[in-house]
């Protein structure tokens, strides 16, 4: 999964007309946005790097879109490595020594 | 199960984007947030506070509700984060309430004894305390004041530092305490000193918002700095002319908004810095007027070591190793570190300055552009040149754009470095280097305008530096080592003349090198994590395991140096206490306590005064002998008894070091519990001893540095609902306490006079000798320093270890963006372990091709001085070039620093986790 937090800044007059095509676009959420500056905070999930850069350019090349810049980038494994824990973390109970220092 | 991890990213990308949307704008939450927090923040009590991670200093805002946190959030009125906080930031609350925090003090015993090989078993304290000073008392007596080591850190809250310090230096006599802040700033304190004769930097954070270019040399701040970073993108992002720039030994996430971003080899930074440097001579763009007010060219010795054992390394080190430590004695030049230096290939160089490696002197404007003559595109090309796939010419260019960056004298320039400058075996050298060519545009002390150096921890500079928790320092930028600084402390301390030890204490490699060859026999570790973050583990994990030393752990949680202490004492953590901390822009910054300690655990202050109240004057007043004290007026190797001298100041030798020298009845009088400054809130400390500890020694510190270009408010002052923080100089000013901008600038700076303009008085009274490029002079004639900057030339020099056909690749080493330092808190909300729960091993695809590696593959990591085993990546938020890998040191899992050089600047002392070599294997 790649996530990339985007800044889209448009004409602040158009800024609802934006914010409808960018919802429509698929693996867009818009998170807050701004009438006055015509700022809209953008996440865009993609399943490569290829398709990140390509979707950023997508918006880029939209009508009433000033500028869109990628602000924050973030890669992530298969979700499914996550779940896992240390076993230092996930001790039931509060104990008085933790089973990691007698070891 | 609260939100998924997806939806936690998400969360967490949209914030850091409106962080640096809001920089400027404030863009505003949604109606609905607002009204759905109001709903939920019914019978919330709201306090500021100070973020506990990184050196930004980032205020919070701090929930508590029925003796709880319940929330914590990004403090709208901080002129630091303007209401924003990063992903750790978030978490701030949380890490208190891990489910392995310790509660209860922990002893390793055999049948209800003490036994080194034991298991550890809770104990009360009284019987922690009783065996810990028992086994202290045994080692100071058979050792003296330097048989006796402690560990602190850039998390002490300034108090704490401030007793720590205390304690050691006045009640031990011993300067054998040395905080973790080494591992991080130290090449940074001793530049600073170097350059300006006073320490910290100049400017603060508002340069980004006055700046044309920002230049980032070894500093990823998009993953360790990501408030300062929202602002820079910001700038970005609304200022047409400014322009970013990332240096780096790989690519990061700091590129990715940067302009221009170059890949350089280890150590390469030295010779770019230079060329800069000579490009300024050639174009002209010397500020010639500036220089000749300011400035002083100046130099030193090269043959100055590694900052390995002086001598008997081969008693402790592998055949191996010795392979590297034995340049300790003897170099031979390498071709480009010959031509850089202006010698010849193959020269045999004795390191006869590695005791001296910071001596200086001056020379000429000639001489530093002669020195600067071989430092051309194609000795870049050679020396630093980092990744192996960019052609010569690309990279050419690149230097060409920095070079013009520096070179035009219409274009604010800001220089930010963290660790890539600060660990680095020439690291007072490289620091140094940046203030050359700041110093030579006249880009400094000039809102927009610095070298500014930032800091990894949040006290960093309140505590570690300003406090002067090191081997060499007393409070306010004085050392151990100057009688007149010895002298002005034992008299605002009311101290027996000698009272104060002259010898430099072991720094924090040093303690551990102590451990190992018997020198020291007791250690006690403070608010960080020595046996995970020091480079070379292998022997320091040996020295405490199978050594005849005793080590004491105060943590929160069971950390690796935990494991192999022989005593645990549980810490209360930052908001169980009060504290201040004071962040890489000089602004010192407080809270109150917000809840209770858990369990038994009580704040780092009370364990040391506690420790104080069981050793009395007697002690440790009496004669002591200290191995290699030479210093004037203790030619004998002595410190002198002080007790008879102690007795006729009123002193009783019978009293203990905390009656005499911490709850003295002025203090107790005139810093009373409760005090109205609280507001309701508790402090489990003052409530034990019955006085306002933090305050009484805030108080007493802020005397080091009054009139002396370290002022504070205050204590009251820092505590005001109206303040966030106080940038020093703090001085009152028609009734007001007045902060200080930019140092040195008349404009700002309290201590420049009028008609002064930039004025760096640190250095007043200082002078230089004036030499030539390879010595000092005779001494005849000598260079006056007042109002000035010295301007050093410093060579490039080759890494001590390169990669090899053996060990083949580089090691860099690191922090991940929701890590912070060895995860012992971090990892402890699951959030953020889940975001990056392992370190991994970050290697290009053609390097793990050319192994027959691929992607999440588990290898070996292996030095000449140990291995680890991690899984590989390929891709991700780092792209590292062909023949260099990086491994963050968070996970302990992952002990990267078995494998690490325990290389330092012989001048700071600091270690260079930034480049060994190594190989990597399939596991």
């Amino acid at each position: 999964m790649n996530l990339s937090g985007i800044l889209v800044i448009a004409t602040p007059e158009w800024v609802e007309t934006v914010v409808t095509e960018l919802n429509a676009m698929e693996g867009i959420e818009v998170h807050q946005t701004d009438p006055v500056t015509g700022r809209i905070i953008v996440v865009q999930e993609a399943t490569d790097i290829h398709a990140e850069i390509e979707g950023v350019k997508r918006i880029k090349a939209m009508p009433h879109v000033v500028m869109a810049d990628m602000v924050y980038h973030y890669f992530a494994d298969d979700a499914r490595a996550y779940d896992a824990m240390p076993a230092e973390l996930t001790e039931d109970t509060q104990v008085c020594v933790p089973a990691y220092l007698n070891t | 199960m609260g939100i998924t991890r997806r939806e936690f990213m998400k969360n967490s990308v949209a914030a850091s984007v409106a962080a640096s949307a809001a920089a400027v704008v404030g863009l505003p939450l949604s109606t609905d947030a607002e009204a759905a927090i109001a709903q939920s923040e019914a019978g919330w009590q709201w306090d500021k506070g100070a973020c506990r991670f990184c050196g930004t200093g980032c205020g919070i805002m701090i929930a508590t509700k029925d003796g709880r946190i319940v929330a914590t959030k990004g403090d709208p009125k901080a002129p630091v984060n303007k209401g924003l906080n990063c992903v750790k930031g978030y978490f701030n609350g949380k890490i208190m309430y891990g489910q392995d925090r310790l509660t209860t003090p922990l002893l390793r015993m055999t049948d209800g004894k003490f036994d080194k090989k034991g298991k550890f078993v809770p104990v009360s304290w009284d019987k922690a305390m009783e065996i810990m000073v028992e086994k202290f008392m045994a080692a100071y007596k058979e050792k003296g004041p330097h048989g006796v080591g402690l560990f602190g850190s850039g998390q002490w809250t300034v108090p704490e530092g401030y007793v720590a310090a205390k304690l050691w230096k006045v009640g031990f006599r011993s300067n054998n305490i040395d905080p973790n802040a080494r591992h991080c700033m130290a090449s940074a304190v001793a530049a600073f000193m170097q350059t300006f004769g006073i320490d910290e930097p100049a400017g603060n954070y508002d340069d980004i918002e006055h700046t044309d270019t920002a230049i980032l040399w070894g500093a990823n701040m998009a993953e360790m700095h990501p408030i300062l970073w929202s602002r820079i993108t910001d700038r970005r992002l609304t200022h047409k002319e400014m322009k970013v720039v990332n240096l780096s030994t790989y690519s990061n996430m700091s590129s990715d908004i940067a302009d221009l971003e170059i890949i350089f080899k280890p150590s390469g930074d030295l010779s770019i810095q230079n060329y800069i440097a000579r490009e300024i001579v050639k174009r002209g763009a010397v500020d010639h007027e500036f220089v000749k007010k300011n400035g002083q060219f100046a130099t030193g010795p090269y043959d100055i070591g590694y900052g390995f054992r002086p001598k008997n390394a081969d008693k402790f080190h592998s055949p191996a190793e010795m392979e590297v430590v034995k340049n300790e004695q003897v170099r031979v030049l390498d071709k480009w570190e010959a031509i850089g230096q202006r010698r010849k290939e193959g020269d045999v160089v004795q390191q006869a300055n590695a005791a001296t490696a910071g001596k200086d002197w001056a020379i000429s404007f000639e001489d530093f552009a002669k020195a600067l003559e071989p430092y051309d595109l194609d000795y870049c090309v050679a020396t630093a040149k980092g990744d192996p796939d960019e052609s010569d010419e690309a990279f050419k260019k690149k230097l060409v754009e920095l070079a013009d960056y520096y070179c035009d004298p219409k274009r604010k320039v800001v220089s930010y470095w963290t660790m890539g400058f600060n660990q680095h075996q020439r690291g007072t050298w490289v620091n140094e280097q940046c203030y050359t060519n700041h110093l030579l545009t006249g880009k400094q002390s000039k809102p927009g305008n610095g070298a500014f150096s930032l800091t990894g921890q949040p006290s960093a500079c309140g505590t570690a530096r300003e406090v002067g928790t090191f081997s060499h320092r007393l409070p306010a930028d004085m050392v151990v080592m100057n009688p007149k600084h010895r002298a002005l402390s034992e008299k605002l301390w009311k101290l027996p003349a000698k009272t104060l030890n002259p010898q430099m204490g072991s720094h924090y490699v040093k303690i551990m090198r102590d451990l190992e060859d018997g020198t020291c026999k007791w250690a006690m570790v403070q608010v960080n994590n020595p046996w995970q973050n020091t480079a070379n583990l292998n022997h320091w994990i040996k020295a405490a395991r199978e050594m005849d030393n005793f080590i004491v752990c105060c943590d929160g949680y069971p950390t690796v140096s935990a494991k192999v202490a022989d005593l645990v004492l549980p810490a209360a953590m930052i908001f169980e206490k009060w504290g201040f901390y004071g962040n890489a822009e000089r602004r010192t910054q407080c809270w109150r306590q917000q809840v209770k300690p858990v369990g038994e655990s009580m704040g780092d202050m009370w364990i040391l005064l506690e420790m104080a109240k069981r050793i009395k004057i007697k002690d440790c007043w009496g004669e002591q002998k200290i191995a290699g004290l030479k210093a004037p007026g203790f030619e004998d190797g002595k410190l002198p008894s002080v007790i008879d001298e102690a007795v006729k100041m009123g002193y009783n030798p019978e009293a203990s070091l905390y009656d005499a020298l911490f709850a003295t009845p002025a203090h107790k009088k005139a810093y009373p519990w409760p005090d109205k400054v609280a507001k309701g809130h508790g402090n489990h400390i003052a409530e034990d001893l019955g006085w306002f500890a933090e305050k009484a020694m805030f108080e007493e510190y802020r005397a080091f540095g009054t009139d002396h270009g370290h002022d504070l408010a205050p204590f009251d002052v820092y505590y005001d609902d109206a303040v966030r923080g106080l940038k020093w100089p703090v001085v009152l000013k028609d009734g007001k306490w007045v902060e200080t901008g930019w140092r040195f600038n008349e404009e700002y700076d309290p201590y420049v006079k009028k008609g002064q303009g930039i004025y760096f008085y640190g250095n007043d009274g200082n002078a230089l000798v004036m030499g030539d490029l390879d010595k000092p002079g005779d001494g005849s004639v000598k260079v006056k320093l007042d109002g000035k900057a010295k301007i050093y030339f410093r060579p490039y020099a080759t890494p001590v270890e390169e990669p090899d056909t053996h060990f083949n690749l580089w090691l860099c080493t690191g922090r991940v963006l929701e890590h912070w330092h060895s995860g012992s808190m971090t990892r402890r909300v699951p959030e953020l372990h889940r975001a990056v729960p392992n370190a991994v091993c970050w290697i290009h695809p053609k390097d793990a091709d050319a192994r027959g590696l691929k992607r999440n593959d588990l290898v070996w990591v292996e030095s000449r001085r140990g291995k680890v085993k991690v899984r590989i990546e390929t891709g991700g938020r780092n792209r590292v070039p062909r023949g260099l890998v990086y491994v963050p040191w968070f996970d302990e899992s992952v002990l990267i620093n078995k494998v690490c050089l325990d290389s330092t600047c012989p001048i700071s002392k600091e270690t260079d986790f930034k480049k060994c070599s190594v190989k990597v294997y399939k596991a």
